[in-house]
């Protein structure tokens, strides 16, 4: 740990007292047969949070904050998954929880020096290419995982990291600009295009439509700041141009969307809430029936319904903790993703990289709170962090792990005992 | 729910908010320390002109004559998009970015090149000195 410790301290012990309050709230509140599970989720929150904390210190890390709404919200998820109808520790989930906390640090390693990355571009797009023709060859042209045994991947998560890295550019390289006609392009420009194209098409081809819109805001969110490059310089045209094409895109998209894209898109969940507004009915209900405090842990009726832990896990813990703790859970996300606006990268390939990665955390957060409250048509996404799912929370740490890289690069002094080294000159070239 | 139970319900939702604003103010905190242990690493360098200050404050620094440059030199023997500035393990380099006229360091004409303490950085007509950084009231 690098400076800070005041700050660190207090952290630690606000973040133990959120859950402390939560444990409180279930053992008074909950619905549990033994006293035991509370015991076990208890315990396994605490030494969970504890741990992270311990390990947190052998980093050399200029800032915290992310690391410790992470483990805020990872331990909130699963006191919220083990209390789903009745209070039962879900180790699965806590497991998961345990391997996006390793991912963060594995992304927050990797990611840190922005030069050595952008280095590493070239296997970036091999990486995804990779990633692509496993899907096209094992996932089948209607499915979108891999089953292994006992556990399943779905290999279109691994993709988004990769894809946002691809996304995320500098200063330097969008200098390197070629004519082609009377157009000035920059090559990887083109090919990042190119590469969007292939995963969109890919997307759409193995039916993971929920997914679509996430790829789309990081390449979105990538563009923006490639067309105001190299500071928010808006060009006009370029930015009405651009949405003159995605709207074209997205009404051609909606027009030949297959039939049960088109069935969500049109359907009234309350005259159909026994056939496709089900899911949909369901949670509006819960989130009635919740109210401001909700119905308390385990009491709530919303486990009886499909992927009540992943699609619709926004109106679950509205039904058993209230709206307002609900609220306040997605605010805790939104903190994490807006971090950057506080403590701001200092290099343009990680600004970039921190837009990309909170694009994809907003589209997914609204496209599973606003599909479970019909607000939007109803999709499979998940919100990133509280969701159950192996792949999506490996990968949403991985994500965290890569805004921590951007918050607290590497910062190294020139090495003491090595002298400094020599100037390096090199004749500029002269145009013959 | 009776009274005790809407009263839990509140405390944990109010552990959280509380927490969630602690660790917004300690967002806030880091900014400042990491803001000055990047200063210290960086040698807390800045470009000046005859009668300019220009802050070196991130990894990357673009200087030109576009509004949009980080330092702007409103010249027109300066290019749009001139030089760029580089902090890699403490170490400042400047770096041509296909400019019109070049870069000089100390006279010498460079495509890119280490920076030192007092180094002379002619774009264009401009003459910039890479220093530490000084005191407002020093001249």
């Amino acid at each position: 740990m690098s400076g800070n410790t005041g700050s660190y301290i207090s952290s630690c012990v606000f973040v133990l007292i959120a859950h402390i309050g939560m444990l409180l709230n279930v053992f008074f509140n909950g619905n549990y047969d033994s006293l035991n599970q509370v015991i076990i989720l208890s315990g396994a929150v605490v030494i969970l949070d504890v741990a992270y904390f311990i390990a947190m210190l052998f980093f050399r890390q200029t800032t915290f904050t992310v690391d410790f709404l992470l483990i805020l919200v990872l331990n909130m998820s699963v006191i919220f998954q083990s209390c789903f109808g009745e209070v039962v520790f879900d180790y699965k989930h806590y497991i998961t929880c345990i391997i996006s906390l390793v991912t963060c640090r594995c992304g927050y390693l990797l990611c840190r020096n922005h030069k050595w990355l952008r280095e590493q571009r070239k296997f970036f797009y091999i990486g995804i290419f990779i990633l692509m023709v496993v899907i096209l060859t094992l996932t089948g042209s209607r499915g979108m995982w891999i089953s292994l045994g006992p556990i399943t991947i779905q290999p279109s998560e691994f993709i988004k990291p990769l894809f946002i890295l691809a996304c995320a550019t500098s200063i330097t390289e969008q200098q390197k600009k070629h004519k082609i006609l009377c157009f000035n392009v920059v090559y990887e420009n083109i090919a990042l295009f190119g590469l969007t194209a292939a995963i969109c098409l890919l997307q759409w081809w193995c039916r993971d439509l929920g997914s679509l819109p996430t790829f789309v805001a990081i390449y979105a969110a990538g563009f923006l700041l490639r067309i105001c490059y190299p500071k928010a310089k808006f060009s006009k045209k370029k930015l009405v141009g651009a949405g003159a094409v995605l709207a074209a895109v997205a009404v051609a998209g909606m027009k030949f969307a297959p039939a049960y894209v088109q069935d969500r898109l049109h359907v009234d969940i309350w005259a159909d809430k026994d056939g496709n507004g089900y899911q949909q009915s369901q949670a509006l209900i819960a989130i009635a029936n919740g109210g401001w405090f909700g119905k308390g842990p385990g009491q709530g009726d919303l486990h009886n319904v499909f992927a009540h832990k992943n699609d619709i896990v926004f109106a679950s813990i509205s039904e058993e903790w209230g709206l307002l703790y609900a609220l306040m859970m997605v605010l805790a996300i939104l903190i994490i993703i807006a971090l950057p606006l506080i403590n701001p990268p200092r290099s343009y390939f990680h600004g970039t990289m921190s837009a990309g990665i909170s694009a994809a955390f907003t589209v997914q957060m609204a496209l599973n709170i606003f599909g479970s409250c019909n607000l939007i048509p109803f999709t499979g996404v998940t919100i990133p962090f509280i969701s159950t799912g192996g792949s999506s929370l490996m990968i949403s740490g991985f994500m965290a792990g890569m805004l921590v890289a951007c918050q607290s690069p590497t910062m190294r002094s020139p090495h003491l005992n090595e002298q400094i080294p020599k100037r390096q000159l090199y004749p500029r070239r002269r145009k013959a | 729910m009776d009274s005790t139970n809407l009263i839990l319900c509140a405390v944990a939702a109010a552990c959280l908010d509380i927490c969630a604003m602690v660790l917004i103010i300690s967002a806030y905190h880091e900014r400042k320390t990491g803001g000055k242990r990047w200063n210290r690493i960086t040698s807390f360098m800045e470009l000046a002109d005859y009668n300019t200050v220009y802050p070196l404050g991130c990894d990357e620094i673009l200087i030109g004559r576009h509004a949009s440059a980080d330092i702007r030199l409103a010249d027109l023997s300066v290019s749009r998009y001139h030089a760029i500035l580089t902090v890699s393990d403490g170490i400042w380099t400047i770096t041509d970015m296909g400019s019109t006229s070049g870069i000089f360091v100390n006279g010498i004409p460079v495509s890119q090149a280490q920076l030192r303490e007092n180094d002379i950085i002619k774009l264009g007509n401009r003459q910039l000195i890479f220093r530490r950084r000084r005191d407002i009231n020093v001249r």
